[in-house]
């Protein structure tokens, strides 16, 4: 545990080690915020859209956002990059779990994210007259879902940059992977509103447990039962995806070349 | 049954067969063609604990493929390998604890933050304790000078810097055998006299030590065995000294006379050598077999026709060595 709890406050430290950096990627990112905002804001002066008026879709874009930030300090490029340039060699001779140590990296980076996203909210908050808030029960549930997201997305990320030892190359794979996690996860649109043709696979995909549950549960869709069984669905979609990363990467080392010495 | 038993080993990397250009690129796409590439080929390999082995080839010889099976990293195509009684491969995780590896051309330091930071963390990974950990520090210092670099952010030292600390990092929880993939590459002499002289110690105190390099100082200062391999395959296995005996017996001195000498009225002081003139006529280089004549002989009779001003004398280098032996020079 202990060397893993490491890895955690390194990568921490790393993230908080380009202050610069971090703030140019949140001024970007609350500039995103602000605009798509915007955008809903004059969609929705007609009247609702899809069962959403201006407070709920506010809510909405603001829970889209927050996990659509999640894991981005330490995303996939870091993992990949470490496989493409032939690091990966040297994480290969250390007594650790490979699968953990990243997930320890990952978890470490999210370090000043959950600051951000406060900051954020507060800010959205002040300047746009509120939000509707989920009473305590239901918060308590969405501050559950919106924690798994942080494994989910990892494991995601971990299966992603694992091509990379097909391709040898990650541009193509991340974009791709930006794409459809964007789509299906509900993160650029309610998957309410997708086409019944975008919808049913959106339906059956992990990336609906990424951002349309843990809004759904903001926005009390979800209560009660179904909300546990949004729930119990996210944790199903991490232990399967972390349990599939595993085989894949066993298929991966075969695959492994180690380039230039 | 030896520390490290490799046997039959092999590994065959598939590469992609392009045409050249863009051409070559797009047809790539529609028609894939592979061909199979025998990195590391069949070879057998032990390696008793203590030893110090020179692992040594030319660029693409396979030998980064064979470090990397050893150490577990990549996975054989066929043959075994056993490394303390565990497989490294399958067993990955428990045999990074008996060894330390070192690649050159990486670092395993944490790139944006102090070196202390990334020893810290390497403690917590091998469960050192702190008196331990800190007995450790001590050592590396005394011996790497480790004390002056551990509060330097790890991207601005220098490559000399960097290797010091990627040796103390690699050697931080003492492992049994120590892999070290071309440790003084970069490095300038006083550095690399430095490295040597740790890899000294380190035999001194019983470690298993692999090398591999070009340089033959690391060699000569560091291992009594040599293992050459070429195209995957061993072409030699045997102690340094069997190897120059073999192998490296020419000797060459170059030499700036006082003044312009026949070539002829040396070569009647020094028969059986080859004498040729230099750049300019007052450069003599004289190449000899070292078992025939020693350099103060050759310097003696040298003196007996004419001054010298400047000599410097060429030791056979490894890659001479290795070179001959492609030749076809060496046929055991």
């Amino acid at each position: 545990m202990k060397p893993y709890l490491g890895l955690l406050r390194m990568s921490a430290r790393r993230v908080l080690a380009y202050r610069m950096s971090s703030v140019i990627l949140w001024i970007g990112g609350a500039t995103f915020l602000a605009g798509s905002l915007a955008v809903w804001h004059a969609l929705l002066a007609d009247g609702d859209i899809g069962g959403y008026d201006w407070d709920r879709m506010k809510a909405y874009l603001l829970v889209g956002w927050a996990t659509g930030a999640l894991g981005s300090a330490y995303g996939d490029w870091w993992m990949a990059n470490r496989i493409l340039d032939g690091h990966v060699a040297t994480d290969l001779t250390k007594p650790l779990d490979y699968q953990w140590a990243r997930f320890s990296e990952h978890m470490g980076g999210l370090a000043t994210e959950f600051i951000a996203i406060a900051v954020a909210a507060t800010a959205v908050m002040a300047l746009t007259d509120g939000l509707p808030l989920p009473g305590p029960g239901q918060a308590l549930l969405f501050v559950l879902s919106f924690l798994m997201v942080a494994p989910l997305k990892f494991a995601i990320a971990y299966i992603t940059t694992m091509v990379c030892f097909w391709t040898q190359n990650f541009m193509g794979v991340s974009w791709a992977k930006d794409a459809i996690v964007t789509l299906f996860s509900g993160a650029l649109i309610p998957l309410a509103l997708l086409p019944a043709w975008l919808a049913g696979p959106a339906s059956v995909l992990p990336f609906a447990s990424i951002t349309a549950t843990p809004a759904a549960i903001f926005l009390e869709q979800a209560t009660g039962w179904e909300a546990l069984r949004l729930l119990a669905v996210q944790a199903a979609w991490v232990v399967a995806l972390w349990w599939g990363a595993r085989l894949i990467w066993r298929r991966a080392l075969r695959a492994l070349t180690v380039h230039g010495g | 049954m030896s520390l490290v038993e490799a046997r039959g080993l092999t590994k065959i990397f598939r590469r992609p067969e392009k045409d050249p250009g863009l051409r070559g690129a797009l047809k790539h796409l529609v028609q894939r063609r592979f061909k199979d590439f025998r990195a590391v080929d069949g070879i057998d390999l032990s390696i008793e604990a203590g030893e110090s082995v020179a692992y040594v080839g030319p660029n693409g010889a396979g030998k980064s493929t064979t470090i990397k099976l050893l150490t577990g990293i990549l996975v054989p195509t066929a043959g075994t390998v056993s490394v303390a009684g565990l497989n490294p491969n399958a067993d990955r995780v428990a045999n990074a604890r008996n060894i330390g590896v070192l690649f050159g051309q990486r670092t395993q330091l944490w790139w944006d933050l102090p070196v202390r930071e990334s020893l810290d963390l390497l403690r917590d990974m091998y469960d050192l304790s702190p008196a331990f950990y800190k007995q450790r520090l001590e050592r590396l210092d005394a011996v790497l000078g480790l004390g002056e670099l551990l509060p330097v952010m790890s991207r601005k030292l220098s490559l000399g810097q960097r290797m010091r600390a990627d040796l103390a990092a690699a050697l931080l929880h003492q492992p049994k055998i120590v892999y070290l993939d071309e440790p003084t590459i970069g490095l300038d002499i006083a550095v690399k006299d430095r490295v040597r002289e740790f890899l000294r110690e380190l035999r001194a105190d019983g470690t298993t030590l692999m090398l591999t390099t070009h340089d033959l100082g690391d060699i000569e200062d560091v291992c009594e065995r040599i293992v050459i391999i070429d195209e995957g395959r061993k072409i030699f296995d045997g102690p340094l000294a069997e190897m120059k005996d073999r192998f490296a017996r020419v000797r060459r001195m170059h030499l700036q006379l006082a003044e312009v000498t026949p070539l002829e009225k040396l070569a009647e002081r020094l028969p059986e050598v080859e004498i040729v003139g230099g750049e300019s006529p007052t450069e003599v280089t004289i190449t000899f077999d070292r078992f025939r004549y020693t350099a103060g002989l050759v310097i003696a009779a040298v003196l007996d026709v004419v001054e010298v001003g400047e000599l410097h004398l060429d030791e056979p280098a490894i890659e001479d060595v290795v070179r001959k032996v492609y030749a076809g020079e060496l046929l055991r």
